[in-house]
């Protein structure tokens, strides 16, 4: 125990902590400026200094430690002197020009010297001049308001781990810059102005548009773009988002947040949201009122239904949707119009891939909390680049990995170059062959627990892939991958991470099954990367064409019974349709008709030609949506939904964490959009069945009824912390179900291309998700333009530079895009975004459907390139 | 870019070092021994082959004033001026560089032979003035003897 007494208030601690930390417990407050929180101690500001007695000299209580028996006193005339005398220092060149600087009235600078200070200081020579730099899309720097704390520059390198600026100079010189001296180039997480004391780096996105006392409220809700969730603070004035800030205390981002959560938002108040409801007539979208498009979609699902049986009608939920607008969904596919066909791009890999492991494990097997990556003692990650898809979850990685965790990857991440102690690049398509080669070798050096024998008995029946037969697939280095065997081995409870690349495979099941080995011989927690908010909920919300609320098998009588029994009704037991397989139907004229809400299929699913063709065909199309996007243009009615921040509703992560989405402002609700739980509501009314819900709030109480999984939750749960799985319900309780598990052969493993190709596949820019960031003005001003990314030596053989058009062609299409040159792509590759409006990847990727997963398979898609030359271009043309 | 000797000698040092950022200083030291001055292509290269960020790299490269972030002449004149070296008549020298060479400090000759740094005391107060030329060190320097010396350096 130790004893300390601040200002004679006597303090108990059990651990040495820092003076200025037991202040804080003691309720005693010490001003800072180069402290943060979230930042390591670093001691040059010298205004926290305090008097210790029989200390001589006053000291950083934010760098000392107490220790038994001290006595501080932190406002002493001598310690206020100080503070006064480091402030006067501050000044000499702080350009103290507070009525025109953004930061005013929440600066520290400005607070300290009104409390302390002499406003201005004695020195006589004039102050520092360095122009306020407009030269970046979304950061100011005024360098004349600089005070030198490094706590961006701490923030940048320490916990966002991009290192994209530094103190330059030295002297009263030193200023932040990034590397150009200009335009940032980095990663935008914008981190660096949540610890900014001062006006000196600033937001442009609202720049002189607003005083921080003008904020009229906050609203404490999540970020509407991946899968982690991070909680964020919306600041509004008039009906208006001016601001987006993190929470610091609450959440699991703990007060940092990536670009596209604190700058994307504004995709909202895009002048491209649909206004009204739209009919075709004609062959063209019309205005409509909503009373019309409620009848006439009433009038055509009742006659299709009639007609053909509720099998002709497939629904597509959404993962930008909340649980409460997708649990109305299915029950408005399963109970209204008798069908099983709903299906989402959760779908695609999310799912089967935690279905896969869930079969093994056990339900819930994926909701494990972020932070426990951190704190893990190894990280394995495979399938994409973690810190682009999550990147909340990516700076998990690079925390660990700077606490000297080892970390392994295997596939391309640019994001973690710097930070994986080993990485496995592999030549396209042979990452199943490294996998089956580190299972051999871990099979070899750990011994099986056994705890589960069924499972065990499949590891043992895997073919053994030697290190030399993974090498000469794969083209790495047998030691390589030896030394990462060895590495894997040593860890006792690692994070294995996994991304959608290596699920959306052609050798998607022997991948799951290796991880899943993987998993088992290292004793790891698996985390499945999603790139959408709400992925996991359309799982547990039952948007599966086999799967109930509270992930309950469709194919389980009791399960199908139970449900079917709270709404009068029987469920048909026959699994419904996947979205590919809808898409197939619709072509094949087996589906008629075509729900669609919040989901561009005519854009996010590979082979858009064929996906609009398919389309075309349909006898009838409805689609919500907050935007007239591709898929929206082929509807015959088109619905104005709300946006995230319009309405109330709850996520569930990718830990399976339930979080309260709340509403920020009015928006479009003005106008007469409504939630998209609403209009199904009303429409399921005018087909018979009423559904009686006047708030989100009565949806999730009949959630909260329907499935087991969700038993008693209320929104209270989710705002009182963290309301993690299982919740307060019961998770599916089934044993080991591995007898649909196949034990793939040797060959299966060890395939390889048979000729030398090159391949395109899917590049996930951090500064974009779908299609939602199209319309965000301050994403597009970060990245405007989709580009190819290919390896800096192919690009050299074929006088390819930076910037450079090319043309990127395979069986399925032509898309023509600027040159990414990056040294650590393997020449086998070349990677295009789905983002940007006609020069998405799915353009050029075809129509291939998995067996098992009936979801679309992403790699293997050969391409050529050729660099186009513009002047040739111009003289033939 | 740097050129393969370069690059040889910067994987040469960083083997010497545990932690890459350790081996930046050296690294930096010698492209501009070859280069004269650190481009920020330079620092660009540096920073790729040590796998450490360039911004890192150019907040130490601006950090120490023996790096030169612009092109210099053929040769480095670093002349003392501080109390000592003043006292014994540095000043006139550097008027002396500006009228035979056209040298004015921080700056290079016309003829893209020297460039001249002022320096703050290197240390041979005893024997002032002083200065270095390149990495070659020369003292009580006086108006006659500079010029014989700097003849030397063509
Ligand atoms: S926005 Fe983020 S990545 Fe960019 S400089 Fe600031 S902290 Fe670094
Ligand atoms: S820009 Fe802000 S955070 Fe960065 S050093 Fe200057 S005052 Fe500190
Ligand atoms: S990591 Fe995901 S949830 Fe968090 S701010 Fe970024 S996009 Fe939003
Ligand atoms: S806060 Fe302690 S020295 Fe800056
Ligand atoms: S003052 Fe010139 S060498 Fe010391």
């Amino acid at each position: 125990m130790i004893t300390v007494t601040i200002n004679g208030k006597k303090l108990l601690l059990e651990k040495p902590v820092t003076i200025l930390d037991a202040a804080k417990r003691a309720g005693i407050h010490i001003p800072t400026l180069c402290h943060h929180e979230i930042l390591e101690a670093f001691g040059g500001c010298r205004l926290c200094l305090v008097e210790i007695e029989k200390v001589p000299r006053l000291q950083t209580s934010c760098t000392m430690n107490v220790t038994d028996g001290m006595v501080v006193w932190t406002e002493t005339e001598k310690v206020v002197e100080a503070r006064k005398a480091m402030l006067e220092f501050l000044l000499i060149n702080h350009a103290l020009d507070c009525p025109y600087c953004d930061k005013a009235g929440e600066c520290d600078l400005q607070d300290l010297s009104m409390k302390y200070g002499p406003a201005a200081g004695r020195f006589a020579e004039g102050k520092r001049k360095h122009p306020e730099s407009y030269d970046d899309p979304i950061i100011v720097r005024n360098m004349e308001r600089c005070i030198s704390c490094t706590r961006c520059v701490r923030m940048c390198e320490r916990v966002q781990g991009d290192s994209a600026i530094s103190m330059v100079n030295r002297t009263s010189k030193t200023f932040v810059e990034p590397f150009s001296g200009g335009r940032y180039n980095c990663e935008y997480c914008g981190n660096c102005l949540t610890v900014c004391p001062v006006g000196a780096i600033m937001s442009r996105l609202h720049k002189h548009t607003y005083r921080p006392w003008y904020i009229e409220k906050e609203v404490n809700t999540v970020c509407s773009y991946c899968g982690v969730g991070c909680s964020l603070t919306a600041q509004v004035r008039g009906d208006s988002i001016v601001r987006v800030v993190p929470e610091m205390e609450k959440g699991l981002n703990k007060g940092l947040l990536c670009n596209r959560g604190r700058f994307g938002y504004d995709y909202v108040t895009s002048p491209q949201r649909l206004k009204t409801p739209l009919i075709r007539k004609e062959g063209e979208l019309q205005q409509a009122t909503w009373s019309e498009a409620f009848a006439f979609i009433a009038q055509k699902l009742k006659e299709i239904k009639e007609k053909e049986g509720g099998s002709a009608i497939a629904g597509i939920a959404s993962a930008r949707c909340t649980n409460e607008d997708n649990y109305v969904f299915q029950k408005f596919l399963r109970v209204v119009l008798g069908s099983n066909n709903i299906d989402s791009v959760a779908g695609f890999a999310f799912a089967p891939a935690q279905r896969f492991f869930e079969n093994i494990f056990g339900q819930g097997v994926t909701a494990n909390p972020l932070h426990g990556i951190s704190r893990s003692d190894g990280i394995f990650i495979t399938g994409a680049d973690p810190t682009t898809v999550n990147p909340i979850l990516g700076l998990q990685v690079r925390g660990a990995s700077r606490k000297r965790v080892p970390v392994v990857t295997l596939g391309h991440m640019p994001g973690l170059v710097r930070f994986a102690t080993q990485r496995l690049v592999p030549q396209p398509l042979t990452d199943t062959a490294v996998l089956a080669a580190l299972v051999t070798e871990l099979i070899k050096r750990r011994p099986l627990s056994g705890e589960k024998p069924a499972f065990e008995e499949i590891i043992g029946k895997i073919p053994p892939v030697s290190l030399k037969d993974a090498e000469e697939r794969s083209g790495i280095p047998a030691g390589e991958i030896g030394g990462c065997a060895e590495i894997l081995s040593g860890m006792t409870n690692p994070a294995l991470i996994i991304g959608r690349d290596s699920v959306q495979s052609s050798r998607g099941q022997e991948n799951l099954l290796l991880l899943a080995a993987l998993t088992y011989l290292l004793n790891g927690r698996i985390y499945l990367l999603s790139e959408l908010p709400n992925e996991q909920g359309l799982v547990d919300m039952g948007c599966l064409p086999d799967m109930l609320p509270g992930g309950r098998p469709l194919a389980v009588e009791s399960f199908r019974k139970r449900y079917g029994e709270f709404f009068s009704t029987e469920i048909p037991a026959a699994p419904g349709l996947s979205l590919m397989e809808s898409i197939e139907g619709a072509k094949a004229g087996k589906i008629k008709a075509l729900y669609i809400m919040g989901e561009n299929v005519a854009y996010n699913v590979p082979d858009t030609a064929f996906v609009k063709e398919a389309l075309s065909s349909l006898e009838f199309i409805v689609v919500q949506d907050i935007f007239l996007n591709e898929t929206a243009r082929l509807a015959h009615v088109v619905l104005p939904t709300l946006a995230w921040s319009e309405k109330e509703g709850s996520y569930t992560n990718l830990e399976r964490r339930l979080q309260h989405v709340r509403k920020a402002v009015e928006g479009a609700r003005s106008s007469g959009s409504m939630e998209d739980w609403r209009i199904i509501a009303e429409i399921s009314r005018m087909l018979g069945t009423e559904m009686k819900y006047s708030d989100a709030g009565d949806i999730l109480a009949e959630i909260a009824k329907v499935s087991p999984l969700h038993k008693g939750i209320t929104y209270g749960d989710m705002d009182a912390g963290e309301f993690l799985w299982p919740y307060k319900g019961e998770p599916l309780r089934h044993d080991v179900s591995i007898a649909g598990i196949e034990i793939p052969e040797a060959g299966s493993l060890l395939k390889k291309p048979e000729k030398e190709a090159l391949y395109v596949g899917i590049e996930r820019p951090l500064f974009h998700s779908a299609t939602q960031s199209r319309s965000s003005s301050a994403l597009n001003s970060i990245l405007p333009e989709p580009y190819v990314r290919l390896s800096r030596a192919l690009a050299q053989r074929m006088s390819i530079a930076d910037g450079d058009s090319v043309a990127v062609s395979t069986s399925a299409g032509t898309v023509e895009l600027p040159a990414l040159l990056d040294p650590d792509m393997p020449e086998g590759m070349v990677l295009v975004a789905n983002n940007f409006a006609d020069r998405g990847v799915f353009r050029v990727m075809s129509w291939r459907m998995h067996a098992a997963t009936k979801s679309p398979v992403l790699d293997g898609m050969e391409a050529t390139l050729r660099k186009i030359d513009r002047k040739t271009a111009e003289v033939s043309g | 870019m740097l050129n393969e000797k370069l690059v040889a000698e910067i994987n040469r040092l960083r083997s010497k070092y545990k932690d890459a950022r350790s081996c930046l200083l050296p690294s930096l030291y010698v492209v501009q021994r070859e280069e004269g001055w650190i481009t920020p292509d330079a620092m660009t290269a540096v920073g790729e082959l040590l796998n450490v960020p360039k911004a890192t790299v150019k907040g130490v490269a601006t950090f120490y004033s023996m790096y030169r972030h612009k092109p210099m002449g053929r040769h480095l004149i670093q002349l003392c001026t501080n109390v000592a070296c003043m006292l014994m008549g540095a000043e006139s020298l550097v008027d002396l560089l500006k009228e035979k060479y056209g040298l004015t400090p921080n700056g290079t000759s016309p003829d893209g032979r020297f460039s001249l740094v002022i320096m703050e005391c290197i240390g041979a107060c005893g024997t002032a003035p002083a200065m270095l030329v390149d990495t070659d060190f020369h003292d009580s320097l006086n108006d006659k003897n500079i010029l014989e010396i700097l003849e030397s350096y063509q």
